[in-house]
């Protein structure tokens, strides 16, 4: 029964963390209408920019953030505004633009490549690590501390993002432009200026995803292709578009992972997720929590 | 010289490069990467029948190959099926897959059907790793099933050289190539390419849009299929995260895309283009620059995205009009002399 407790909690902590990663890819669909085939991969990205700040510097890791957000937050701008704007512009006529989804595809195989050219195959942990192991006691259960934080910050983050998109100007006007592209440029906005400060917003949540699994995660070049897979299935389940979808996506999807091997053997978990993704795209597209809109 | 008559000699010259290729290829190297090259050119071929000319994005054609490969091997190793007949069995039980999966997909947006099939094709290779006996059938799971070299000869598909395989991928590129042509001209041509372009437009027009993408689904995933079963026969050995691979159901997307999609020529002159390219770098780069083909792949794929995104068929097929005319005013001049 303990175990079982133990197992849940556990689940809940790093399905959060999965839908922290998986937060991301739900903006970025959410207003561009297009799935990010390389979130996976800005995600690998953030995860060596920490591992190198932790490693060069010594810094604490949740100190990394300070440097880790705002380099992704431009990463994710330029991006957008170098690589893919000149295709929306091509397409312009098109909703969900086919070529959009293949050249985010490029981008994967490109960040990936390269980072295995650049940093080799090795698996990479922190050797600084003050959260290595470490294990909060609470009534007889073990809870892992940096996935604990991890829960704050996917928690955190999910709920800032939320906020700005519901209180601030530039909020609105990505909301407008998700809504409708078109009245919201007749209103004055510029929607390529949107869709870069959206996936700015999108690329610098997976930068905080990054800093939450460095202290217990390894590094490598192929590490995104696991979260990108796993995010699909989270926003598809939560609701593409959705924030709180995403989270909540997220938490199924590790509560699945943790409490099933305690009835099967633990690769099989891998098969029910993904039947549990076909059965709700099948049965319910919109998602379990989803809106009938994007937002 | 009307332009027409070019054309079919142009065809029956390349028709007889492609046959007589063998006689001046002997080294078993090349011949090898030949046979994978049109094995690429025909599945992306089968691709382009959903993802270009239906006009949506499917990422999980290796799930296909893989039900092809699994199930002519299974019924030739455990029941002396031969495996042309598996193959056709495997076919139908792809095509069936292929409407399963499409049904509840086409109604939605594009982006749900790009990402059931990546769910699907993943979820099968899972799957199939973890069952060792599935009823009746020994699958093998993460260990794959092996076919022993044993008894070679057409019935059972299975020959010493390469030549005999070249022959057979040569042929069944030859026949999707054709089975495409004929129905880029037919009446559920014009209607894919109408629901694909402008869904609410056909339907206006009267045409079952679902129901047409459901049939080029149905049959690309049975044409693939085949495929499956020919790969199985030639390489002799399949296991699931070779041929059940997201890297396989992208490269064929990308060799779409590249060449062009929604046309012809686009799959095979892609396929023309991009294998030796990752065939060459993987074997002169292999070691000291792992991935380079796919960092090169990425690049193309972005720049092609840029400024050709009807594909590199677009400029080419340009080019070959321009010389066709060269040389039917030419041939004119001639005759008028």
């Amino acid at each position: 029964m303990i175990y079982m407790i133990e197992d849940t909690i556990n689940g809940i902590l790093m399905g959060s963390i999965y839908g922290l990663t998986a937060l991301g890819l739900t903006i970025i669909f959410g207003v561009l209408k297009v799935i990010n085939f390389a979130h996976g991969s800005l995600l690998m990205v953030g995860m060596y920019a920490a591992y190198w700040a932790v490693a060069l510097t010594g810094l604490h890791p949740y100190l990394t953030l300070v440097l880790v957000v705002p380099v992704m937050f431009v990463f994710g701008y330029y991006l957008q505004d170098i690589v893919i704007q000149p295709i929306f512009r091509a397409e312009k006529n098109v909703r969900e633009p086919i070529t959009v989804i293949i050249v985010t595809t490029g981008v994967w195989y490109i960040l990936d490549n390269l980072t295995l050219l650049v940093f080799g195959p090795h698996y990479r942990t922190i050797q600084v690590n003050p959260l290595r192991g470490r294990m909060l006691e609470i009534g007889g259960l073990m809870i892992s501390v940096p996935k604990l934080w991890g829960f704050v910050s996917a928690m955190v983050a999910a709920a800032a993002v939320y906020v700005f998109l519901q209180r601030t100007r530039m909020g609105r006007a990505i909301r407008a432009t998700s809504l409708d592209r078109d009245a919201a440029s007749l209103m004055g906005i510029n929607p390529y200026k949107v869709y870069n400060v959206a996936f700015g917003i999108g690329t610098a949540t997976a930068g905080i995803a990054a800093v939450t699994l460095v202290p217990f995660y390894n590094v490598f070049p192929t590490v995104g292709v696991l979260f990108d897979i796993k995010g699909f299935i989270i926003v598809v389940l939560g609701g593409l578009g959705s924030i709180g979808g995403a989270i909540l996506g997220g938490i199924i999807i590790g509560l699945i992972e943790s409490v099933g091997p305690q009835f099967m053997t633990a690769t099989w978990t891998e098969a029910i997720v993904y039947g549990l993704f076909l059965l709700v795209l099948f049965v319910k597209p919109a998602g379990l929590f989803g809106v009938k809109y994007d937002w | 010289m009307k332009p027409e008559k070019i054309n079919r000699i142009a065809l029956v010259l390349l028709s007889a490069a492609a046959l007589g290729l063998p006689l001046v290829v002997r080294s078993a190297t090349y011949l090898h990467i030949l046979v994978l090259l049109y094995f690429y050119a025909y599945l992306t071929t089968c691709w382009n029948l959903v993802g270009g000319f239906a006009g949506v994005l499917p990422l999980g054609h290796a799930a296909f190959v893989g039900i092809g490969a699994y199930t002519s091997t299974i019924l030739s190793l455990q029941y002396g099926v031969s495996p042309w007949l598996g193959m056709i069995v495997g076919g139908l039980l792809a095509a069936g897959v292929g409407i399963l999966i499409g049904l509840p997909t086409f109604k939605l947006r594009g982006a749900y059907f790009a990402l059931a099939t990546i769910a699907f094709s993943e979820g099968l290779r899972v799957m199939v790793e973890n069952i060792d006996r599935l009823g009746p059938f020994t699958i093998n799971g993460p260990r794959g099933l092996q076919i022993p070299p044993l008894d070679t000869g057409l019935t059972n598909f299975m020959f010493a050289g390469k030549e005999p395989y070249y022959y057979s991928i040569l042929v069944m590129l030859a026949g999707v190539l054709f089975l495409t042509y004929r129905i880029s001209r037919s009446k559920l041509g014009y209607a894919l390419n109408a629901g694909g372009e402008e869904p609410e437009a056909a339907m206006a027009l009267g045409i079952d849009v679902a129901r047409t993408k459901l049939i080029a689904m149905a049959l690309s995933s049975f044409l693939t299929a085949l495929a499956g079963t020919f790969y199985a026969q030639f390489t002799l050995y399949i296991h699931p995260k070779s041929i059940i691979s997201l890297d396989l159901s992208f490269e064929i997307a990308f060799i779409a895309l590249i060449g062009g999609r929604g046309s012809i020529a686009g799959p095979v002159l892609g396929a023309l283009l991009l294998r030796p390219v990752s065939d060459f770098s993987r074997i002169y780069f292999g070691d000291t620059l792992p991935g380079m083909h796919l960092i090169i792949f990425g690049v193309v794929l972005i720049l092609v995205m840029n400024f050709q995104p009807r594909g590199l068929q677009e400029p080419l097929t340009r080019l070959y009009q321009k010389v066709v005319n060269r040389l039917f005013h030419w041939g004119a001049l001639e005759a008028a002399r």
